[in-house]
């Protein structure tokens, strides 16, 4: 069974003193994978500059803006249509004991082939004073591990916005216990990575259920490779494994690898950047 | 008080026991290569040698040839200091040289290949992954990425020592954006100008030819499909220490000199501003680090790249020289690993040698590094221009402290090797008047293209200019001298 979304990310930078000269790149394109399919998009912005689709560094398309006029703001929309796959969390076997999986999580080439997502980043380094804030338990698979710190996650930070930016540390996340989407996932990324699971930053839509944070904003969760069964997903900002609500855009190390904007503006003076996301299955659409 | 006139140019020259003398054999006589140009100038007096190094010098400095040194109180233009009486090295020598210096090029090529693709020398056993991990320089962006032609490392510096042992050595090899050619060619020219009759004599192969080899081996490794590629110089600017030579190479090819700004992306296409209009860039000798290429691939708030670069060189619309990602294969850590990755994917012995290097990461060999500091040079594996080094019996014993400090605190960061006699050479001492033995080390530069590749026949003698001074870097107050291969 399909699931169909229409999603509008829309927004309006605006800078006080003027550009001659800018340069903005957005990674707002779903992925195309095994579990869902962009039917349809369209970009537009009000300069009337074309829109270039292009890709990041990790292969995930990106539309890039550049402006040659004298300008004071932009206002980018971009609309899809994306078919998603129903998603059974535990669509899958746990073949192995714990012992062989243990043991290929310990071997040379699972760590040269995952490398990128074990090497840990500034923003999912456990800090010296909370390495051991969450031990993985050796009697346990390391699916159930992860399940377990998701709800951890999940329970130890409590949702707030405006407490932490982007560049927020650990640390104070963790002593603060307070954060969004990317600060849950960072923490939950560097405790998996600590315990030699490989874990990525995934930045995505969510299509909001009652009582799921997220809010219109793109959301984060993070996806860990569990030996023998490949990436899994994690949200642990609603302890959720993924399912059909979870529209992915891209992975990284961090959100650093994931920024859905990213801009060189040659300017003085404050910019101030909204912007908002909606996200509506078909049905909705047509109650409306 | 001025030279003595009568005082002929080697009359108050001092040879010290156990330094290996590039001039003198330790009979005390004159080396074979240098026979003629002491038959020509030996006689002659000190003065008539600083009339003659002095129209070489303000020869550099009417050309502009300078350079910037960082973390000075103010950053000022200084001549590169310069000594008229070059440096020869033998055919025979020359092409151990040669021989050694590509091979090692094509084993690194081989290795980063490898590092962004299979990894196959890691699962091997044979680097430890975590070298890789650990490299801030191994760019996980360039993941399954083929630069054209499969070249990595365009243009490699590779420094080289002669021991007192009479062997060649690696000090280390410098795959990002080596620099220091510009002052090959240079030298040469003002040597022309000043000596021209010595030329007569000795049969020296030229290194004027370097950017015209140099543009068509970069032309040799343009994107797909291009049929007669534009190639451009990138620089970080006027303020970059080696700002002279990125102009200087730029004008040497006949190609554009740019700043980041002076270039744009375009639906994955590169372009140059112009006059005219835009006008599509296909091979970008790029003098730019890695991290500061694309502000939307890697540090966002860099304005000296280009924003989308990244995009059009992994879509294969635009080559870059060298190629981004290949400063995790010189690193000072990977550097004792090169032996074996010269036998793991040539199968062939190194035909240079390696010094011998201890990595602080290891815990017993960090042990013997805090227990022998005094014996060894210590060096930050990612630092270049000389600069962090210390030298273990140049310190004092608070310095130990500070370095043993330093070391416990980040022992990843950190090698050690045992301190290299490198060989000396006369070289003019202002300060002095006279001669006086001075270390040496010389910088040759490789290059690889499609299917051909070269060693420029010459490179960078530099010279430490203190007396004893092991470091020859022009940032640490090294000269440089013009460096002879003799043909056949």
């Amino acid at each position: 069974m399909f699931y169909e979304y229409e999603i509008d990310y829309d927004t309006q930078n605006s800078y006080e003193k003027g550009l001659s000269e800018a340069f903005w790149q957005f990674m707002v394109i779903p992925e195309d994978n095994e579990t869902q399919e962009v039917t349809y998009w369209h970009f537009e912005n009000d300069l009337g500059e074309r829109n270039s689709v292009s890709e990041n560094g990790l292969g995930f398309k990106t539309v890039q803006v550049r402006s040659k006029q004298v300008i004071d703001h932009i206002k980018f929309n971009a609309h899809f249509k994306l078919k998603k796959k129903e998603i059974n969390p535990f669509g899958f076997d746990l073949p192995l004991n714990l012992e062989d999986e243990l043991q290929i999580l310990n071997s040379i080439d699972f760590k040269v082939d995952h490398e990128p997502y074990l090497r840990k980043t500034s923003l999912t380094t456990l800090p010296e004073q909370h390495r051991d804030i969450f031990l993985f338990d050796s009697d346990k698979s390391i699916f159930e591990n992860l399940t377990d710190l998701n709800y951890w996650t999940f329970d130890h930070i409590f949702f707030k916005v405006g407490v932490t930016n982007v560049d927020t540390p650990l640390a104070e996340i963790i002593e603060k216990r307070q954060g969004v989407c990317q600060d849950f996932t960072h923490l939950f990324c560097a405790i998996a990575k600590y315990n030699g699971v490989p874990c990525r930053y995934v930045s995505g839509y969510l299509h909001q259920g009652i009582g799921f944070f997220g809010d219109s904003q793109m959301h984060a969760w993070a996806e860990a490779y569990v030996p023998n069964v490949g990436w899994l997903g994690f949200d642990p900002t609603n302890n959720l494994l993924v399912n059909h609500n979870h529209i992915k855009v891209c992975h990284g190390k961090d959100y650093n690898d994931c920024a859905p904007l990213k801009g060189v503006v040659y300017t003085l003076g404050n910019n101030e950047t909204k912007y908002s996301v909606l996200v509506r299955t078909a049905q909705e659409q047509q109650q409306q | 008080m001025g030279p003595d006139t009568d005082k002929t140019i080697f009359s108050s020259y001092v040879r010290k026991e156990g330094l290996f003398d590039e001039v003198f054999g330790k009979d005390g006589n004159v080396k074979s290569v240098y026979q003629k140009l002491l038959d020509l100038y030996g006689s002659r007096s000190i003065d008539d040698y600083v009339t003659l190094n002095n129209k070489a010098k303000s020869s550099f400095f009417n050309q502009g040839i300078t350079f910037q040194v960082y973390g000075d109180k103010q950053s000022q233009e200084k001549i590169f200091p310069f000594d008229l009486f070059p440096r020869i090295i033998d055919p025979k020598e020359w092409e151990i040289i040669e021989k050694g210096a590509i091979q090692r090029s094509l084993a690194l090529n081989h290795f980063l290949w490898d590092v962004y693709h299979d990894k196959k020398i890691v699962k091997d056993g044979i680097v430890p992954i975590e070298l890789l991990s650990s490299s801030p320089n191994y760019l996980h962006q360039m993941m399954e990425v083929d630069p054209p032609s499969k070249i990595y490392n365009h243009i490699s510096g590779t420094d080289i020592i002669k021991h007192s042992d009479g062997d060649y050595y690696v000090l280390e090899d410098n795959i990002r954006c080596p620099s220091g050619v510009s002052y090959v060619i240079c030298n040469r020219t003002a040597l022309k100008r000043a000596l021209f009759g010595v030329f007569n004599h000795y049969k020296t192969h030229t290194v004027t030819d370097y950017a015209e080899n140099l543009l068509n081996l970069l032309e040799s490794v343009k994107p797909p499909g291009v049929d007669s590629p534009v190639c451009v110089v990138i620089t970080p600017g006027m303020f970059n220490s080696a700002y002279y030579e990125h102009s200087y190479l730029a004008k040497a090819m006949g190609v554009e000199l740019v700043e980041g700004r002076d270039l744009f992306v375009e639906n994955d296409f590169v372009y140059m501003k112009t006059t005219q209009g835009p006008v599509r860039v296909d091979v970008v000798y790029r003098r730019i680090d890695d991290l500061f290429i694309d502000p939307m691939e890697f540090h966002p708030d860099s304005t000296l790249g280009v924003p989308g670069l990244f995009a059009a060189y992994r879509k294969g619309n635009v080559t870059l020289a060298n190629a981004p990602g290949t400063g995790v294969a010189d690193d000072k850590a990977i550097y004792t690993y090169v032996p074996d990755i010269i036998k793991y994917y040539l199968d062939e012995e190194p035909i240079l040698k390696n010094v011998h290097t201890y990595h602080c990461s290891r815990p017993d060999e960090l042990q013997y590094v805090l227990e022998h500091i005094s014996e060894l040079v210590i060096k930050p594996v990612d630092e270049a221009g000389g600069y962090g080094i210390s030298i273990g019996n140049k310190l004092t014993k608070e310095e130990i402290e500070q370095v043993k400090v330093k070391l416990k605190a980040n022992p990843r960061k950190f090698v050690a090797q045992p301190i290299m006699s490198l060989s000396v050479h006369p070289t003019y001492i202002d300060q002095k008047e006279s001669f006086e033995q001075r270390h040496i080390d010389l910088r040759t530069y490789t290059v690889l293209g499609q299917d051909k590749q070269f060693v420029l026949k010459g490179g960078l003698t530099r010279v430490a200019l203190q007396e004893g001074n092991l470091i020859v870097n022009s940032s640490q107050g090294g000269g440089s001298k013009d460096t002879w291969v003799l043909k056949q």
